[in-house]
């Protein structure tokens, strides 16, 4: 393992972003989280524009991303960052409150990399974030140009 | 003998003159001959010469024309013997002179001129009689054609190139009212005030031309009402394939019509309902989906945050708050499991059935090692009979039974041998009968009814666990598959549930 990457969270609800935190926090991973609270929110980081403009170019290990969000809804910036050559390397994980059939194939066939729902149950969800957390951000190797800390 | 079997003799009546006739005819001969020769007696004896002769050429001429060729001949003989016994020199014998010859020769040249005559004349009579036969039996089987017309109830006419009605059938005549006397003569054009779909010019075009036409034309009856009827031209031609005539078949199609329009109506009233059905289903889909994401985050809140504050104040907390903590957490987790099952019932009414043969034996074994888990360190005895297969979705037929064991395994806890026996029924020709039965705590055949509703529990939670959501889910694929469920059960003793499955499995939706 060579230090863990960055992780892209894309919640709008503050309760998921706190829970989620908390989750990724008990591995330590939560200081590298990134958090962007709609769509749109998402796309500026990602393309590096509007408020993120003068952030530079690294891009996150790991793009966690729930489906139902403001603006821009989560399988549009899937669809975007899939379409983007410089982006669809980026691996995204699906993480959303939806058991629809619907939205996990239509996720699969825009090449989305997994696909979670946050179980009800607190000892579970805490399981699958930290799990997501450490697969994608320890474990995986990233795409380069992707940011790292060592 | 009757009109049918008499026709034959009046056809050939010459050929068949009886004995008597023949008796008659010889005998007018033998009369007509003694009838001159008395004549000829009568001239000599008011001293008449010259007459004798003429009277036996008369009598031959007679006999020939009137009794044909043989009695002809007898009467020539006759005539010759008695003109030579009573009129020529020498008197009453049959002495024949020089002189004489001229007159038989005579009598015979006419008698043969006669003959032919008489032939001619005959044969002609015969042709005629025999033309004539043919005739009335030509007629005869025009008229037993024409009333095998007038047995249907379809309106048939014939009218000429000019539309003017020529034949009119019994049937045309009740439908539209006019008689046939009131019919022919008339353009039937005018006479029904015929409503055309097309110009009248191109009809008659394409009936020239094919020799046929269909359609449906609107016609105006006697009483002056209006009706549709389905109409059939066809070109009668003659020999020089000259169009000579068409017949018109036309058959009432007005109930068809109406009929028609209702069904029409009622296919309008069906699409609208599917459009109503469609945007309700719309709205539950919605609906559904708005339940499993809206919903399920706020009891992931509850569940987060009180187990975050347990975790955080488990020593401030004391064992009453605690207690609390734990309900609130339970709850949460319950709260979300009747969500899940309640999006999964959900969506076996909207998922695509996807048909095809399913083995309910392997379906079966599926089920039962699904339930390796529940099964383990219990004692149940398995009675597993054998199963057909069916035509159905798979993925929806396993729920069925997994549920339906499931539910035999849950129910025989309290069992220290557990029986449960999967088999089937075959009693109907048209579906297959499942049935899992146990000898569980059964239920009491007063709440039957409400055993397959949605949510509905027969015992406290704390006795048995669920949600009442798996029988619902049975009943709803069942139906879908064209099926029924029952149960039967006896407080203590057990219960059996059935399901039943279309064989043909066409009704599945």
């Amino acid at each position: 393992m060579s230090g863990f990457g960055r992780i892209l969270l894309v919640e709008d609800d503050p309760k998921d972003v706190e829970l989620t935190l908390t989750a990724l926090d008990e591995y330590k991973l939560a200081n590298e989280v990134v958090v962007a609270r709609d769509g749109e929110e998402a796309l500026d980081y990602l393309f590096s524009r509007g408020k993120f403009e003068a952030r530079g170019n690294g891009q996150p290990a790991v793009l966690l991303l729930d489906l139902k969000l403001p603006k821009v809804d989560g399988l549009e910036v899937l669809q975007q960052v899939k379409s983007d050559p410089n982006l669809k390397l980026i691996p995204v994980v699906i993480l959303t409150s939806s058991h629809e059939e619907r939205d996990m194939v239509t996720s699969y066939k825009l090449g989305v990399n997994a696909y979670v729902v946050k179980p009800v149950d607190f000892h579970e969800f805490v399981n699958a974030i930290k799990e997501l957390g450490v697969f994608w951000a320890l474990i995986n190797e990233p795409p380069p140009g992707s940011i790292k800390k060592n | 003998m009757n009109q049918k079997t008499g026709e034959p003799e009046r056809r050939l009546p010459l050929r068949s003159v009886s004995l008597l006739a023949r008796i008659q005819q010889y005998g007018l001969a033998i009369l007509l001959v003694v009838a001159a020769l008395g004549g000829g007696l009568l001239a000599d004896y008011y001293k008449i010469q010259g007459v004798q002769f003429a009277l036996f050429l008369f009598a031959i001429a007679v006999s020939i024309w009137a009794a044909g060729p043989g009695p002809g001949v007898l009467a020539l003989i006759l005539s010759c013997l008695v003109f030579n016994y009573f009129f020529t020199e020498p008197i009453h014998t049959l002495y024949v002179t020089r002189d004489d010859l001229p007159d038989y020769i005579a009598f015979l040249l006419f008698a043969a001129l006669l003959s032919w005559f008489s032939l001619v004349r005959r044969r002609t009579e015969q042709i005629l009689l025999k033309t004539r036969d043919e005739l009335r039996l030509e007629v005869q089987e025009r008229t037993r054609q024409a009333n095998l017309l007038d047995l249907t109830d379809d309106m048939i006419f014939v009218r000429d190139m000019n539309a003017v009605i020529t034949y009119w059938n019994r049937g045309a005549q009740n439908l539209y009212g006019f008689t046939s006397k009131e019919a022919v003569g008339k353009r039937s054009h005018e006479l029904l005030r015929t409503v055309f779909p097309v110009p009248l010019e191109d009809i008659v075009a394409e009936v020239e031309r094919t020799g046929r036409w269909k359609g449906e034309l609107t016609h105006t009856k006697a009483d002056g009402s209006r009706f549709i009827v389905l109409s059939r031209w066809s070109l009668q031609r003659d020999e020089k394939q000259q169009p000579i005539a068409i017949l018109e078949v036309n058959t009432d199609i007005t109930a068809r019509k109406q009929r028609e329009v209702e069904i029409h109506a009622l296919n309008d009233e069906l699409g609208k309902r599917a459009g109503e059905l469609e945007a309700v289903n719309k709205e539950l889909e919605a609906f559904a989906y708005s339940v499993s994401h809206d919903l399920r985050a706020p009891i992931r809140h509850i569940s987060g945050f009180a187990e975050l504050l347990q975790k955080n104040m488990a020593s401030a907390l004391d064992h009453k708050s605690q207690r609390h903590m734990a309900m609130i957490l339970d709850s949460a987790k319950r709260m979300g499991t009747l969500i899940d099952d309640l999006l999964a019932f959900s969506r076996i009414g909207r998922a695509q059935a996807h048909k095809t043969m399913v083995s309910l034996q392997q379906l079966v074994q599926e089920a039962l090692s699904d339930l390796a888990q529940e099964t383990e360190g219990r004692n149940i005895v398995w009675r597993v009979g054998e199963l057909p297969a069916c035509y159905g979705d798979r993925a929806m037929l396993r729920l069925v039974l997994v549920n339906l064991v499931a539910n035999a395994v849950k129910f025989t806890r309290t069992r220290a041998e557990a029986e449960i026996e999967i088999g089937s029924t075959n009693h109907n020709p048209d579906q297959i009968v499942i049935f899992v039965k146990d000898n569980g705590v059964g239920f009491d055949m007063k709440y039957v009814n409400k055993l397959f509703g949605v949510f509905q529990r027969l015992h406290t939670p704390e006795a048995f666990e669920g949600t009442g959501i798996g029988l619902a889910t049975v009943q709803r694929v069942v139906h879908r598959h064209g099926g029924r469920t029952w149960a039967e059960g006896v407080v203590d003793q057990g219960a059996t549930f059935y399901f039943s499955l279309a064989k043909s499995g066409e009704s599945i939706k």
